[in-house]
């Protein structure tokens, strides 16, 4: 099975690549895996003023995971918080166009995006709570 | 669908009762009708242990497994049906065809393990397991030197001081990857013992869901600590 042109560029050429201090400012940290294929996922944002101003990932996993986390990132900056909720598996499977075998991956990718969001929520939250 | 609750109590290794296909007799036998000695296919619903006539446990008698499983290959075998019916052909190709998955998966601890977690996952999607963040920072971090690695000259001193950075990390992995199997393996046999006292007071139930999650959980990152260790070896050779 051959991978798509738009995943195997992701894969060649992976956008936003790397990561921040999880206690930074402003960051939200997403880890999830897949215990079925052994794939782990970090996604991580950058907020200011309810706005995503960047993104990184790093993937342990097969090209298909790695673009999914990829095109993640690329599409999560310059939205803001409740935009990129809404962000659905189902695009990324559209748009790297994944065969059925691979949408486990667009999953994995959409949980990190929820898992880094609810992180950083969860973060400011406390900080809210805190200045009171 | 009230009276359909629960039916543990006589798993006496019978196949899903049903009707014979050819003579309309009621099939209490194994994988043959009674009366007209049809062949008759596998039920969708038999799990593999009953296709062998095991219990239900994580600890299997290998031997028992292997003999019923030539026994049933020989009793499906392509060349004893070639003057049978079409439909004879095609229910012994499907019967052998469904006990070869059902022998791979129960001949192996840990798919037999998955297996069987699968059968008993109405319980266990409950329980929510939380993704080990240490383990996953350390998959990470080594693909991290894995890729300085592969960027790196192997003759090279920083190449070198890597592979045996590698060499290390591969040792350790699967140090801890048996510790998880034996680490298992205890919990395989709590499990047997808690089905074999066949218990169904609340506490019991509690040690279930605890063993089931525990299974879970290390069978997971078993998985994660397998593909690292999977990637290392390739790359270090």
């Amino acid at each position: 099975m051959a991978y798509s042109d738009k995943v195997v560029d992701h894969f060649n050429n992976p956008r936003n690549m790397g990561s921040f201090k999880k206690d930074e400012e402003g960051i939200g940290t997403g880890m999830v895996g897949a215990p079925e294929c052994g794939d782990v996922m970090k996604l991580q944002i950058k907020v200011q003023n309810d706005t995503i101003v960047d993104a990184k990932f790093k993937t342990f996993g097969c090209g298909s995971a790695i673009a999914s986390s990829s095109l993640a990132t690329e599409w999560l900056k310059g939205k803001t918080i409740e935009e990129a909720q809404q962000i659905k598996n189902t695009d990324i499977v559209q748009e790297l166009n994944l065969p059925p075998v691979k949408i486990h991956c667009s999953v994995l990718a959409e949980d990190a995006i929820k898992a880094a969001l609810a992180d950083y929520q969860k973060k400011s939250g406390d900080k809210t709570e805190a200045a009171q | 669908m009230a009276h359909h609750t629960h039916t543990s109590g006589s798993r006496d290794l019978q196949m899903a009762r049903s009707m014979c296909w050819h003579c309309q007799s009621e099939v209490s036998g194994e994988y043959f009708c009674d009366r007209c000695v049809k062949v008759q296919p596998v039920s969708k619903e038999t799990d593999y242990f009953t296709c062998f006539g095991l219990p239900r446990r994580l600890t299997v008698d290998q031997s028992k497994l292997e003999a019923k499983f030539y026994e049933l290959s020989r009793a499906f075998h392509p060349d004893f049906y070639q003057n049978k019916s079409e439909a004879e052909q095609t229910i012994s190709l499907g019967n052998a065809a469904t006990l070869n998955t059902a022998y791979r998966t129960l001949r192996d601890p840990i798919q037999r393990a998955e297996y069987l977690l699968d059968l008993e996952a109405g319980s266990v999607k409950e329980i929510r397991t939380s993704p080990p963040s240490d383990l996953f920072e350390e998959i990470l971090e080594l693909q991290d030197t894995l890729e300085a690695y592969r960027a790196s000259e192997s003759a090279s001193e920083a190449g070198r001081t890597l592979r045996a950075q590698l060499v290390a990390e591969q040792a350790a992995l699967e140090g801890r990857k048996h510790e998880m199997e034996q680490q298992l393996q205890r919990l395989f046999t709590g499990w047997d013992a808690l089905q074999d006292r066949g218990d169904a007071a609340a506490q019991a139930r509690a040690e279930r869901d605890r063993l089931l999650k525990q299974m879970r959980d290390l069978l997971s990152n078993r998985t994660y600590v397998k593909n690292i260790v999977t990637d290392l070896v390739a790359t270090i050779g």
